[in-house]
């Protein structure tokens, strides 16, 4: 399979291999890209530059970059609240998906019988499946049992919701790991279970952070999920309080900016550290390689 | 053994409400009550109405411009940061932003730079002299501007699928083709394309699966207006059920879509798969 070196590559691709750089041209036209890209990231991120100036801009007028607008939302409104709901969510959902995605993602790497092509191609067919049509049940279902407005029936909803992507991300990372490693451990009289935890696992690093990174976005970010299901704004997720700020405040552009910004820092550090784990060519290959 | 708490997950969250789902399409509950069974009449109520296949129509659209949309904009700048270019490595963070921002955010900024006659674009548009377009008040352009919202949300995602696919190419065979004379774009179109076919369609089944159930990018941007021209089924089925609380309608809309969706992926998904063993 082609994975095993693209999924390593991720964001970070390799240097051009030597063969290429003699044919790709002269000094003059790697400036000639630089600027090409300097021009279209400007444009791309036209959107996040007005989010960051408008939250740092004083409202009272005048230019100087001042934190009033972070103080007064901070002070004002329930955003800390908010800020610590969505926190909870995002946190229980990044441990418990990986938890229960990464046995999952060991049989999709080593099973090889019909269960396990079925239990594949279960997974493709859910993932497709429109969030509204399971939200609706779930919503009746969850009023029955106390879940609905609440933090941990929002957390369930979203590791459901990350199984699939994150069970094939395990499991592309899991097909790099050579199964004679545990084989041998097996013969020392490791128990499968065993070897999975103590000699998978242990060397899948890169390939749970790709997957907890996955799970963060999917549950810090999400809006529909969290719409249906979360009533009284004391426990609003921070997509819902900025929603709900924005329509109060819809004059107010740098307290609005300002919540925006809180809001898409924590994806963006974590992005910018981590991104060299983060790699999605692997989905693309356990989905179509099983 | 170990995938079991998997399966029970998926079976909570996927599978049961997707059995319920089907069986709340031919009923005509409320959000409280399962209601009494109407047999096939939400499915016939919303086949005859216009508003649906104005959904299932702008569904299409924005399917298609998302798709092919973020395809060719991330193909671009994954063959641009392939080759060697100072501070690619800056390049690559700084342009997944838009995947990585929640969509509440980047929305809300969207709509401070297009929503008003006063918003900046409208002014710069005014400035040239192309008219103070109203990009949310007008029907076609209010469409436009959310399957332009949708690329741009979108791209980076096919920009890191296809950076994977062309990580694997292996660099000798253009030193061959550049020896036999070959155009950039002959390399590309005969070497490359077929090179990363199967990832390529991988990228966009996932994007279709996206795009169809996409939900926050067109309502939190449009809310489905203006006149119902920016609604697409998934907007369509929540207004049914949220909104108006008609369950067994909005279900039955989701329900349709759903059905022509998994038939659709597993029919491509079998095509990967044969295409695989050749």
């Amino acid at each position: 399979m082609t994975t095993v070196s693209s999924r390593r590559a991720g964001l970070s691709l390799p240097v051009p291999s030597k063969q290429q750089r003699v044919s790709r041209g002269p000094e003059r036209g790697k400036w000639l890209r630089f600027t090409l890209l300097v021009a279209i990231t400007a444009v791309v991120l036209i959107p996040v530059f007005v989010t960051v100036v408008l939250a740092f801009l004083p409202t009272t007028g005048g230019s100087a970059p001042t934190l009033e607008n972070f103080v007064n939302v901070l002070s004002t409104s329930l955003v800390g609240q908010w800020m610590s709901n969505s926190l909870q969510v995002t946190l229980v959902t990044v441990i418990v998906s990986v938890a229960v995605a990464a046995p999952a993602g060991y049989v999709l790497s080593r099973g090889r019988n019909r269960l396990v092509s079925g239990y594949s191609l279960l997974l493709f067919v859910i993932q497709s499946l429109p969030v509204i049509t399971s939200v609706i049940p779930l919503y009746i279902l969850f009023a029955n049992v106390g879940l609905v407005d609440s933090l941990l029936g929002l957390s369930i909803v979203y590791v459901g919701s990350t199984m699939s992507v994150a069970t094939w991300m395990m499991a592309a990372y899991f097909d790099s790991i050579p199964a004679s490693l545990e084989e041998a451990a097996w013969i020392d009289g490791c128990s499968v279970f065993g070897g999975f935890l103590k000699i998978v696992l242990r060397n899948s690093l890169p390939g749970i952070l790709s997957t907890a990174i996955f799970s963060f976005l999917i549950a810090w970010n999400d809006y529909l999920i969290a719409i249906v299901f979360l009533k009284s704004d004391s426990v609003f997720t921070l997509p819902l309080g900025l929603q709900s700020f924005f329509q109060q405040n819809t004059t107010d552009w740098g307290s609005v900016m300002a919540v925006s910004v809180l809001m898409m820092l924590p994806p963006i550090v974590i992005f910018a550290l981590l991104n060299r784990f983060f790699s999605v060519g692997g989905i693309g290959g356990s989905l179509a390689g099983r | 053994m170990l995938a079991v708490p998997s399966i029970i997950l998926i079976a909570l969250i996927s599978i049961y409400p997707f059995v319920y789902a089907a069986g709340q399409s031919v009923r005509d509950g409320t959000l409280i009550s399962a209601g009494s069974f109407v047999g096939l009449d939400n499915y016939a109520a919303i086949l005859s109405s216009p508003d649906f296949w104005h959904a299932a129509r702008f569904t299409v659209v924005f399917t298609v411009v998302g798709v092919f949309g973020s395809w060719a904009i991330g193909m671009g700048l994954a063959l641009l940061l392939r080759t060697r270019v100072p501070a690619s490595g800056l390049f690559k963070v700084l342009l997944m932003l838009p995947w990585i921002v929640p969509i509440v955010v980047s929305s809300t900024a969207w709509n401070w730079l297009v929503a008003t006659p006063e918003s900046p674009i409208p002014l710069l548009f005014k400035t040239l002299g192309w008219g103070q377009p109203l990009f949310l008040a007008d029907p076609t352009l209010a469409a436009i501007t959310v399957c332009l919202f949708k690329v741009w949300v979108s791209f980076p995602f096919m920009m890191l699928m296809t950076s994977s696919a062309l990580a694997s190419v292996d660099g000798s065979v253009y030193e061959a083709a550049n020896m036999d004379g070959a155009s950039r774009w002959q390399q590309f179109r005969d070497i490359t394309l077929p090179l990363i076919a199967r990832s390529t369609y991988i990228s966009w089944i996932l994007m279709t699966i996206f795009c169809v159930n996409d939900f926050p990018t067109i309502y939190l941007l449009t809310g489905g207006g203006p006149v119902q021209a920016t609604t697409s089924l998934v907007v369509l089925a929540y207004q049914a059920v949220f909104q108006n609380f008609q369950v067994g309608q909005g279900v039955a809309i989701a329900f349709l879509m759903t059905l022509v969706l998994v038939i659709v992926s597993v029919v491509l998904y079998r095509q990967i798969r044969k295409s695989e063993i050749e």
